[in-house]
């Protein structure tokens, strides 16, 4: 079959300044792997007016020094060549993951289911949704809940959901039910929901801090320009019967 | 090996086990137990980071792992995982591409929408 690729599927635009100049040859390996499989007929014709003429020495705006070939033996390949993207699995540096640049988002709670909702926000928080993930690195994004006291559950669980915790001394478990904590501190149960979706550990409790829940439709954010959480789950919405 | 040996391993370990010999062979000995282990399970965690990072590129794209996965079998393109990975993350269009690839080959299990009443027979 045919499939046309996009000419802008070409164009390899480093996002990141770490990107080598090999990236362009790469792209060009890759479509072509694409094309001669779905067409059935080897491309073996070179197209040189698609390859993308990069400057090396100038590229990362000047980061790569030129190295004369008698020197070559000196140094590392990583200095003469940049940073090796494609066999070496990337890790985020320092700046990648900085928390002033981070996104935040913002979720109405009001008439929300309580599970399902809390679950895309832990994946965000995590930072799942992005292609940069990294399991030991909080590379998530902020999110802000309002209208906490307004989160939805289905079934009897709003007058038969329990909330326990313990003192820590002999008998001192102490029991609620969903309603009577929403009475007195609604904030915690949507904060509750999350925690128990986040990892447990000192990454989890940062990404924990990452999550700023509210009671009314007000939050002191709007420095930071949230944007609403984008939502894929058809069922989150809480349907009066 | 000699205590010289063990201490030179034992570098950076916590409280006596990186000063006396008795505890630091015993952490010494788990600690190379670890390190065999671990060679091999670093090839099963990588791997699957890189499927979380594919299944979170493709996602942005609206297609998931095994759909994309299944549609790229089917057009025998042979990228491995790592690659795919680097792909989501350094070459966005390029990834768009091979996720239109994928799409066009196996479109996913989109869910058929019920038809009720008459419509169905129709």
């Amino acid at each position: 079959m045919a499939t046309t690729i996009p000419t802008s599927a070409f164009i390899a635009t480093p996002h990141r300044c770490s990107t080598g100049r090999s990236s362009a040859i790469w792209v060009q390996k890759a479509q072509f792997s694409a094309s001669s499989s779905s067409l059935g007929v080897s491309l073996s014709l070179k197209r040189p007016s698609l390859r993308l003429v990069s400057v090396r020495c100038e590229a990362n705006g000047a980061g790569m020094p030129v190295i004369p070939a008698e020197e070559r033996w000196m140094y590392e390949e990583s200095e003469i060549n940049g940073p090796d993207i494609w066999n070496k699995t990337w890790y985020p540096k320092a700046a990648d993951h900085v928390n002033t640049e981070k996104t935040w988002y913002i979720v109405d709670a009001s008439d929300k289911i309580l599970g399902r909702m809390a679950s895309t926000i832990a994946n965000y928080i995590r930072g799942k949704n992005l292609a940069t993930y990294t399991p030991s690195v909080d590379m998530g994004a902020y999110v802000i809940v309002i209208n906490a006291e307004k989160v939805a559950v289905s079934g009897q669980k709003r007058s038969q959901k329990l909330y326990r915790r313990h003192s820590g001394r002999p008998g001192g478990m102490k029991i609620e039910t969903f309603d009577q904590l929403q009475k007195r501190i609604p904030e915690r149960i949507v904060e509750h929901a999350v925690r128990g979706m986040l990892p447990k550990g000192r990454l989890g409790r940062t990404l924990f801090t990452h999550l700023k829940v509210y009671k009314g439709s007000e939050h002191p954010h709007q420095a930071q320009k949230p944007i609403p959480l984008p939502i894929r789950d058809k069922r989150i919405q809480f349907v009066k019967k | 090996m000699n205590k010289d040996k063990i201490f030179k391993l034992a570098k950076g370990f916590r409280g006596r086990a990186k000063n006396c010999i008795r505890i630091a062979r015993e952490r010494v000995e788990k600690a190379l137990q670890y390190s065999y282990r671990d060679r091999r399970n670093k090839k099963r965690d990588m791997r699957s980071l890189w499927i979380e990072r594919i299944n979170a590129g493709t996602r942005l794209h609206g297609v998931n792992y095994g759909n994309f996965m299944h549609g790229l079998m089917k057009e025998n393109i042979q990228l491995n995982r790592k690659v795919l990975s680097e792909l989501a993350m350094h070459e966005p269009y390029s990834f768009k591409a091979l996720v239109n690839v994928s799409r066009t080959t196996f479109p996913g299990n989109k869910a058929v929408p019920k038809k009720e009443g008459l419509s169905s027979i129709l």
